[in-house]
């Protein structure tokens, strides 16, 4: 089977902006989110001034996601109680909401998911910012929109090889593109300019052992991505389970009651979750 | 005993508890029976989702929803960690049929 050449990909990716399967909504997000001089005043009144935007935005922030359940009721209370990471990472999860249902079905639902039970843990685990953690669940996977968005033929060939052979997505993009979800999120995040830490999850969340820099929140994605997988809520992109990290589960000491009281604890939000249209 | 997305209401279903919006304010009580017109407006209203009687079971039946969690963790068996994944799953799942 012949592979993409990665040259391919990442080529794509420098031109990122300029693709014409990004939508121009998103475009002026971004022109915003980059900016690293932004200030939380220009990002609220850049939320205020779009009606729709303003209603996504504020779903999201008062769904069990972020923990602040009907409790915020303006963009500027939202914004401060959050704070700018998460608001910008929060604002390209709105975002691309569209763009993932429109690219995998179920990926939102398993993106969204990922940030609840990784908030979850990160609570558990006495993490001090799990919204932020809970943003790096949410955009984890952000890698697959752009290589479905932009190879479609190649990706589904690759969904196929899932089924086919039994093996995860992450290894079927291997083989097909030389390159994995975790890396072109990884250059995606780059490009735009996210948060350090979040580059680093996503391009680490399947390996969470080889990280320098966030070794915790890579093991709690990592993990958090497994407990969605293993509750069956939302695709990935295949129907199996990815082995835990051994190192990421040390690290986070969880137990098997941690476990069970995490899951017990999701489930109603996830029931919740699973039906947030934004 | 589950709490129902606004999305997912069906007229005839009776709610367990009263119906809040998301800044405390109540709705409806407890025990009412849902006609279509408050589920319209129950989903205008910022509702984070409403406790509803009787639909203590997913729609899935065990067996399905175990089969394919065993299926699901079939090429893992063994390996460290996932089995005590697997069984806090299989157990969490049994829970939500009880």
């Amino acid at each position: 089977m012949n592979s993409m050449d990665v040259r391919v990909v990442r080529e794509k990716i420098e031109h990122i902006n300029a693709l014409p399967t990004i939508p121009k909504v998103l475009n002026r997000l971004l022109a915003v989110i980059e900016n690293p001089r932004v200030s939380l005043n220009e990002i609220s009144s850049f939320i205020s001034s779009d009606p729709a935007l303003t209603t996504k935005v504020l779903r999201m922030v008062n769904s069990p996601v972020y923990g602040f359940p009907g409790r915020i009721s303006s963009v500027n209370q939202a914004v401060i109680l959050l704070g700018l990471t998460v608001v910008k990472g929060l604002l390209l999860g709105v975002s691309v909401f569209e763009l993932m249902q429109k690219t995998m079905t179920g990926l939102w639902e398993h993106s969204i998911g990922t940030a609840l039970f990784a908030r979850l843990i990160a609570l558990r685990t006495g993490h001090r910012e799990p919204d932020e953690v809970s943003v790096d669940g949410l955009l984890h996977d952000i890698g697959k929109v752009f290589l479905v968005l932009q190879f479609p033929e190649e990706y589904q060939r690759a969904l196929t090889q899932t089924k086919e052979d039994g093996i995860i997505i992450h290894e079927a993009e291997k083989n097909h593109f030389s390159t994995t979800h975790a890396s072109v999120g990884s250059w995606m995040a780059r490009k735009w300019r996210f948060p350090t830490k979040l580059i680093d999850v996503i391009e680490y969340h399947h390996k969470p052992h080889l990280t320098k820099s966030t070794p915790v929140e890579s093991a709690i994605v990592h993990i958090a991505d497994i407990l969605v997988r293993a509750r069956g809520f939302g695709f990935p992109g295949d129907d199996l389970m990815t082995p835990v990290q051994p190192e990421a589960w040390d690290l986070l000491k969880l137990t098997d009651r941690d476990i069970l009281e995490i899951l017990e604890e999701a489930e109603d939000s996830l029931q919740i979750t699973e039906d947030l249209t934004l | 005993m589950p709490k129902i997305a606004a999305g997912s209401l069906e007229p005839g279903m009776k709610t367990a508890k009263p119906v809040v919006n998301t800044s405390g304010m109540v709705l409806l009580g407890e025990n009412a029976e849902l006609t279509p017109e408050l589920i319209d407006r129950i989903r205008n209203m910022e509702v984070d989702g409403v406790w509803i009687q009787g639909l203590s079971k997913p729609s899935v039946p065990m067996e399905d929803a175990l089969g394919d969690l065993d299926r699901r963790f079939r090429l893992v068996a063994g390996q460290p960690h996932m089995d005590i994944i697997r069984k806090a799953v299989r157990k969490h799942i049994e829970g939500l049929y009880e």
